[in-house]
């Protein structure tokens, strides 16, 4: 048995090693008994936990590219938290305590192949964490691996990406317009459509962590204006992180992210939403203050945080944080009005490439301090905490004056408080985290994971954001983007019934006691997902999933009164992805949306897309995909994930006729030296014009072309 | 007035019909026609039109002959001619340097006809097999001349459990050839993917999906069942045209003949006739 699964971990490794080579080589030169890591498959990773993408409010692209910046540091399973394993999102909550209890009984584990051997650890879960995972046993302290500069020189994990991207088609927001007789023309962009993204970072788990990112935006300037805050780049992120230093456990300087609880004050984008995965992405783990090295360009602190240990059950986090947000600015009219000078509202885009862009870049100054103090008892079968927000702006929020925004924050400052708690006993985890706001409003999450059989899995999870809550920073499991305004109650389970075969579903319930935007009467709603997955053999999957949303918006044409209707979305995907031989993968998707408003006619959108991947040679990787889609209507637009460079992320949003093609090429050009080059082209049917406003193209088709470089020191 | 009010009768036939004919790929071989044309994971001599991949797996010399008759009008009438040809050894069941076939096609009567020339090729490579096929097409209308057009395609088709399950994908058409500048007019370019359930050696079920750019999309399902060795039954449906199909399979020694017949609901009744000749080994 163990011979076989190294064979398949070797033979794995062989197939994909143009990926990591150098990450394996350079692995194995370290420490010999270490085994050969699979390359991380993060496609297939994101496929497995999330559903499908519900809005284009939010930038998943950055949120993904948050998620997988998480993996890229290993964990190392003998010195791992039950937190940081459950921040892993990969294992059950059984898995992690009879993990937990073996290590215990046995020690520290030898290699990754003992995993075999401890009880509820099957054969698929060890193939999907062991990219993300190590066991190494050079001692408990990092001293022993020799001091510290040398520990940072000699690191294998480090990297420096460099990344341009731009789309090759001339856009109306890059062309000359004609100006008016008072010199004045129609908004342009003021940069070139060139984005650029320049990131190096070295880190090892529980040791170090440094970094920094600049990133340019298409349309963005590069410009060094110290006066107004522009240092070359329009976003730059820096980090430097110690940890395990004694009783300091954490120490960051620069750019940070802080989890904690169930992310309802403090969430660091680790979280994936209602997704096919029932089960272990529903809880949130308590991972503190992670680095920050992604380009979501306002999701993180700036400033400093530590944690330190008073007692070894007992942790204390403190951190401080200034930065300045993008914000639309306004004055007062009125001399009797409650602020002089107020922003109607943050904003998250991160784009400044238009003079309005510009003018509202960093106009806000955001200034937060806070803590943690949490307990975990020795086993660590029961966690609490208390955590503290304290937020001040140094002007006024006050949102646009519509009913629907009654509730929200205004003012300048927010303190936010909250309790979290979990706790396990045999097969259950019970967890939660309830907060208040300056406000008086209450937020509280609360939930339960139970394996009530070897193969059948259950949650349940209930949720309450009041309508005055505000927290500025939290983004626990919710139907809205932001945890205001909602009930809810989220009902999970996970089956096995026989090999190979695994049915996940949840059903969710929601309530938005006050009105929302275009949602003029509090309303209603609820969502269900079933997923029927395959696995006929190690290397291919398959799968069915069926979702059915509805959500309540205002009906259509002029009435005295709002009046919220029924839509409903229903999406069906097949999915499948195999590798049939060594060297080649092949995936199919099929997708298809129906959506109507109110007993309306159903709108339809439907895509089919046939990816191909070859591993041509040790250096070379190709991999292309031809895709179909026809959507009728904004509505029933198909977001389909694409594999796209390392780390970076592709979800278009298709609507129309069209076809969508694109190819990569993954080159490793020497041991530290690694290329890809993609091409992606959106062809539309029947369209004179791509797109609108400033990104419209003339003509039917857009490109896109991406190169990224990464040279590992 | 006649002829016009015939062409006017057969585009909107064709638009009804929404497939097949108007250049695209067509149904080949009434095994397939049998099946609700589910013939992605097929690998018979029509393979060379239903997904080139399949020829990979032929280990013979094949010829094919087919005819189509459409709802009982002279006018859409398809005949075509296959044939497939090994190359280099034949081993362990699969032609060392793969397989490759030809097809003359025609549809159409008088007025409105399209012909085509098509070459393919096959290549197995253990579980896998890859193809790739040009087509040189014609179209005529008469008294408005014709048009050339040249489409490119390729498939694959894998065993996803050996003999068992087997996946295939096939793209027509993915150089987009346009055949008309005057609204865009196009061959139409065409992607299927479907799986073929196979739980013994007698049955077989296919199904499968297909997608026109600009068309709705079609789900098929096929279910062949061999009764005894030299019979086959056929049934399937699809689901834009909204066709029920049905089809008898015999072969008597290196001949294979297969008929099959398709109920469209508004339109009625299509037939498909097929021979197979086997070159056996001396």
């Amino acid at each position: 048995m163990r011979y076989t699964l190294l064979d398949r971990w070797v033979s794995g490794a062989k197939r994909q090693i143009g990926v990591l080579s150098v990450l394996l080589l350079a692995a194995l030169a370290v420490q010999a008994q270490e085994y050969v890591r699979p390359p991380a498959d993060l496609d297939r990773l994101t496929q497995e936990l999330f559903a499908e993408i519900q809005s284009d409010q939010v930038p998943y692209e950055d949120l993904y590219e948050t998620l997988l910046q998480y993996y890229q540091t290993p964990l190392n399973l003998n010195t791992a938290t039950r937190e940081e394993l459950r921040g892993l999102l990969l294992l059950s909550e059984s898995q992690i305590t009879s993990l937990l209890d073996y290590r215990q009984q046995r020690g520290a584990l030898l290699t990754l192949y003992e995993l075999q051997i401890v009880p509820g650890f099957d054969v698929r879960t060890i193939y999907r964490v062991a990219p993300f995972v190590t066991a190494q046993t050079a001692g408990a302290g990092n001293a022993l691996r020799g001091p510290f500069w040398q520990r940072v020189l000699k690191e294998d994990n480090n990297a420096l990406f460099v990344r341009y991207e731009r789309v090759l088609q001339d856009r109306k927001g890059y062309a000359l317009a004609p100006l008016d007789s008072l010199g004045h023309g129609p908004t342009r962009y003021l940069g070139s459509p060139d984005k650029l993204l320049v990131r190096y970072r070295v880190s090892h788990t529980k040791d170090f962590s440094f970094g920094f990112t600049a990133e340019k935006d298409a349309g963005e300037q590069l410009v060094w204006n110290p006066s107004a805050r522009r240092y070359g780049a329009d976003f730059l992120s820096g980090h430097l992180v110690l940890q395990e230093r004694g009783r300091l456990k954490t120490l960051a300087v620069g750019d940070y992210q802080l989890q904690f609880g169930q992310g309802l004050l403090l969430s660091s984008g680790l979280q994936v939403g209602k997704g096919a995965e029932t089960i272990t992405t529903l809880r949130r783990s308590s991972v503190g203050v992670r680095p920050y090295s992604s380009v979501l360009e306002s999701t993180f602190f700036r400033g400093a945080a530590a944690t330190y240990s008073l007692t070894p059950t007992v942790r204390a986090t403190a951190f401080v944080s200034r930065k300045r947000v993008d914000a639309n600015l306004q004055f007062a009219a009125d001399s009797l009005a409650e602020f002089d000078e107020y922003s109607s509202g943050f904003l998250l885009t991160g784009f400044h490439r238009t003079p309005n862009e510009l003018a509202n870049r960093q106009a806000l100054r955001e200034t937060v301090a806070g803590g943690n103090l949490s307990y975990s008892s020795r086993s660590s079968n029961f966690a609490a905490g208390l955590t503290a927000v304290d937020t001040h702006f140094d002007k006024a929020i006050q949102r646009r004056p519509e009913l629907y925004n009654q509730y929200e924050f205004r003012g300048r400052h927010n303190l936010a408080l909250s309790a979290h708690y979990s706790y396990v006993r045999g097969n259950v985890l019970l967890f939660g985290e309830t907060a208040r706001s300056s406000s008086g409003g209450l937020g509280t999450v609360n939930g339960v994971l139970a394996s009530v059989a070897p193969t059948v899995d259950v949650s349940a999870l209930m949720r309450h954001y009041g309508r005055n809550f505000h927290t500025l920073y939290g983004n626990a499991l919710s139907e809205n983007t932001r945890n205001i305004n909602e009930s809810g109650l989220y009902l999970g389970v996970k089956l096995r019934p026989v090999a190979r075969w695994e049915v996940s579903a949840y059903y969710d319930q929601f309530w938005f006691p006050w009105l929302k935007y275009q949602v003029g009467a509090p309303s209603r709603g609820h969502d269900w997902l079933v997923r029927l997955t395959y696995a006929p053999t190690k290397t291919s999957l398959l799968y069915a999933q069926v979702r059915t949303r509805q959500k309540e918006y205002d009906a259509d044409g002029n009435r005295p009164l709002p009046l919220p209707v029924p839509t409903v979305r229903r999406s069906l995907l097949l999915y499948y992805d195999a590798n049939p031989t060594t060297t080649l993968g092949l995936r199919t998707r099929v997708q298809g949306t129906r959506y109507r408003e109110n007993e309306g006619a159903w709108r339809s959108g439907y895509v089919l897309a046939q990816d191909v991947s070859v591993g041509v040679s040790r250096r070379l990787r190709l991999t292309a995909r031809y895709a179909l889609f026809d959507a009728d209507n904004y509505d029933t637009r198909q977001y389909v994930f694409e594999q796209d460079v390392l780390y970076a992320f592709s979800v278009p949003a298709l609507s129309g006729q069209g076809t969508r093609i694109y190819g990569l090429a993954e080159i490793s050009c020497t041991r530290s030296l690694t290329l890809w080059l993609r091409l992606a082209e959106t062809s539309y049917r029947h369209q004179r014009t791509v797109g609108s406003g400033l990104e419209e193209i003339g003509g039917s088709r857009r490109t896109e072309f991406k190169a990224q470089a990464r040279y590992r020191f | 007035m006649r002829q016009l009010y015939f062409i006017v009768v057969i585009l909107f036939l064709l638009s009804i019909t929404a497939y097949g004919q108007g250049s695209g790929p067509g149904i080949r071989g009434a095994r397939a026609a049998g099946l609700a044309n589910a013939s992605v994971t097929l690998s018979d001599v029509w393979a060379v039109g239903n997904n080139a991949a399949g020829l990979g797996q032929l280990n013979k010399p094949v010829v094919g002959v087919y005819a189509e008759n459409r709802y009982l009008l002279s006018a859409l009438n398809t005949v075509a001619v296959a044939a497939a040809m090994p190359l280099g050894a034949v081993e362990n069941e699969k032609a060392r340097n793969g397989v490759v076939g030809v097809e003359v096609q025609r549809f159409g009567g008088k007025l409105y006809s399209e012909q085509r020339v098509g070459a393919g090729y096959g290549y197995r490579g253990g579980l896998v097999s890859i193809g790739a096929r040009v087509d040189m097409l014609q179209l005529s209308i008469e008294g408005l001349g014709s048009k050339q057009a040249v489409a490119v395609s390729l498939g694959g088709q894998a065993e996803l459990v050996p003999k068992r399950l087997v996946f295939g994908a096939y793209l027509y058409n993915l150089n987009q050839a346009k055949l008309a500048e005057y609204q865009q007019e196009r061959v139409p370019t065409l992607l299927k993917a479907g799986l073929s359930y196979r739980p013994t050696d007698k049955v077989l079920l296919n199904i499968e999906t297909e997608k026109d750019v600009e068309q709705d999309a079609d789900f098929k399902a096929g279910l062949e069942y061999r009764i005894i060795e030299k019979l086959a039954l056929r049934a399937g449906f699809r689901t834009l045209t909204e066709e029920i199909t049905g089809g008898v399979g015999f072969q008597a020694g290196a001949l294979q003949i297969d008929y099959a017949a398709a109920w469209h609901a508004a339109l009625g009744l299509s037939q498909h006739v097929g021979v197979g000749f086997v070159f056996e080994k001396k």
